[in-house]
């Protein structure tokens, strides 16, 4: 009751005021028995009307007593503050019938939840800046006169030089086997097989790794009209995640300058992980899958990963305001 | 289409079949599986051979139907044996049925299914499905790990049907291996509760 009234209002006062006003209640109560009562059998009738008239006026006096005990402490009660903490909005909690629809306390819940996202939110943008996923070689802030026109040499390669790093880096395992198609232009799309796990579809852009997908070896990794399909993602979970640990990974590991390098050094480290995947080697296997992030120790020189943001403060859906009785005196 | 591992779970003590099967659906469901809408249904008739003047003994055809691999509850199929009645007689009364409900969990799919003969309940089957992968050999351990987590102490062996292949545990598993697993329970189910000699054999 005193969540939209606060900081003036003391509560101890609160309470004996209330006490206050059951004791005034009941002194005046005692007057109103004593008028009813009226006489009292006593020897003769001055002894009668003196007795009653006694009894009288000290009811009144309690009365009188209480009366100025309850004045002393509804001042100490105080006033409600008079600054609304949402302006005019705060005029809801003056709503009664609070009950069935809880406008105010809802409206405060979301006020609280709104700024704790835009903390969050500032929070994770400057985790985020500093860890750049641009992947272009040009510096940032290059002046005008210096942008270059000219495209950076790495992304122009010719096709048979791609054709051949893939092919040394396909060779590299046994039960690796990877078909190279070029459907849409220059850009490379690579099938990898591993084993009889799993299958993985790689888009490139020239040696750049631009986006993957891993599906099991079961599924259908073709679309209705016969091509490679780039974009439905797996119908099992496993795959899903390992989709998003690869994405994280080559997002992570990026060197504009060499991309040749990211594949050979990355690729020997994350195959045998991948290939141990329906097995598993721990005891909690349904929560635990292999982590990428464990490939920052086998390049060195790349920044190790970025720590987790916090997580998202609750929904106003999520936390349901109970609500809350107003006092009815 | 995954790595299925078929497995009988015994009766709880003191307690009824449809019981033990609440009792399975409960774990299940405390786990966080989430029921699938419809019942499954697997049923297996048996013929015999009619004898022959070669004086061969008889062999035994059965017949199997899966409800979640339609082709093979085809109508006609039924049919085709009416047809061949001429070399395959239908043995009535060994026809052995197992219905039961579904369930989800992640990557995997649970069966559990009552089994009947002759409309008398004789057992509890419990069917697990890993559908990522098709190598037994690599999700065993997996497989097993989750069977302990809602069966308890019954967890079962690696099924034979995957040692006996020419490649071992690596050979890619399929409905084939599902069929034989249901078969041998089947079959092991009949046995227990037909003591004294019979000529069926497995």
């Amino acid at each position: 009751m005193a969540d939209a009234v606060n900081v003036g209002v003391n509560l101890d006062a609160f309470n004996h005021a209330i006490s206050g006003v059951h004791a005034l209640r009941s002194s005046v109560t005692r007057v109103f028995e004593c008028l009813r009562d009226g006489l009292k059998n006593r020897e003769s009738l001055e002894r009668r009307e003196k007795q009653f008239v006694h009894e009288f006026q000290e009811h009144l006096q309690a009365v009188n007593r209480d009366l100025n005990e309850l004045e002393r402490l509804s001042g100490l009660v105080g006033r409600p503050s008079e600054s609304h903490p949402l302006h005019n909005s705060g005029l809801l909690s003056l709503d009664p019938v609070q009950d069935k629809t809880p406008l105010y306390s809802q409206l405060l819940q979301a006020y609280k939840w709104s700024n704790k996202l835009q903390f969050h939110a500032g929070l994770a943008s400057s985790l985020l800046n500093q860890q750049s996923l641009k992947r272009s070689a040009n510096q940032m802030g290059a002046s005008a006169k210096r942008r270059p026109k000219v495209q950076p040499s790495t992304l122009v390669l010719p096709p048979h030089y791609v054709d051949d790093v893939i092919s040394r880096i396909g060779r590299m395992f046994p039960d690796l086997s990877i078909e190279l198609f070029r459907p849409n232009g220059t850009s490379a799309v690579l099938l990898v097989s591993l084993g009889k796990v799993l299958k993985a579809v790689v888009v490139m852009r020239s040696l750049f790794i631009d986006r993957t997908i891993v599906r099991g070896f079961n599924e259908n990794h073709y679309s209705p009209d016969g091509k490679l399909d780039l974009w439905t993602k797996s119908q099992y979970q496993v795959f899903q995640k390992v989709t998003d640990h690869a994405t994280t990974a080559l997002l992570h590991y990026q060197l504009p300058q060499m991309p040749d390098v990211v594949l050979h050094k990355a690729v020997p480290v994350a195959v045998p992980t991948l290939r141990s995947l329906p097995s598993g080697r721990t005891s909690s296997h349904l929560e635990r899958l292999p982590d990428t992030r464990g490939l920052s120790r086998h390049l060195p020189h790349v920044a190790p990963p970025p720590t987790h943001v916090a997580p998202p403060p609750e929904t106003p859906a999520a936390c349901s305001p109970a609500p809350r009785d107003t006092c009815r005196m | 289409m995954g790595v299925t591992c078929v497995c009988q779970v015994p009766v709880a003590e003191g307690k009824s079949v449809q019981q033990t099967v609440d009792l399975l659906h409960k774990k299940l469901e405390q786990l966080g599986a989430v029921k699938q809408q419809g019942n499954f249904c697997v049923d297996c008739e048996t013929y015999h051979a009619t004898a022959t003047a070669s004086g061969q003994s008889s062999k035994l055809l059965y017949v199997m139907h899966n409800s979640e691999t339609p082709l093979s509850s085809d109508a006609n199929f039924d049919v085709l044996m009416v047809k061949l009645k001429s070399h395959f007689q239908n043995a009535k009364g060994h026809k052995v049925e197992c219905r039961g409900s579904k369930y989800r969990y992640s990557d995997f799919s649970i069966k559990v299914g009552t089994v009947t003969m002759n409309s008398s309940a004789r057992g509890i089957s419990v069917e697990v499905e890993y559908c990522p992968c098709v190598v037994p050999g690599d999700c065993w351990n997996l497989m097993k790990e989750f069977m302990q987590s809602f069966l308890g102490s019954n967890v079962p062996e690696l099924p034979s049907v995957f040692t006996v292949k020419p490649e071992g545990l690596f050979a890619p598993s399929d409905c084939i291996d599902t069929m034989t697993q249901y078969l041998e329970l089947f079959n092991k189910l009949r046995k227990l509760q037909m003591p004294g000699g019979s000529n069926i054999r497995v």
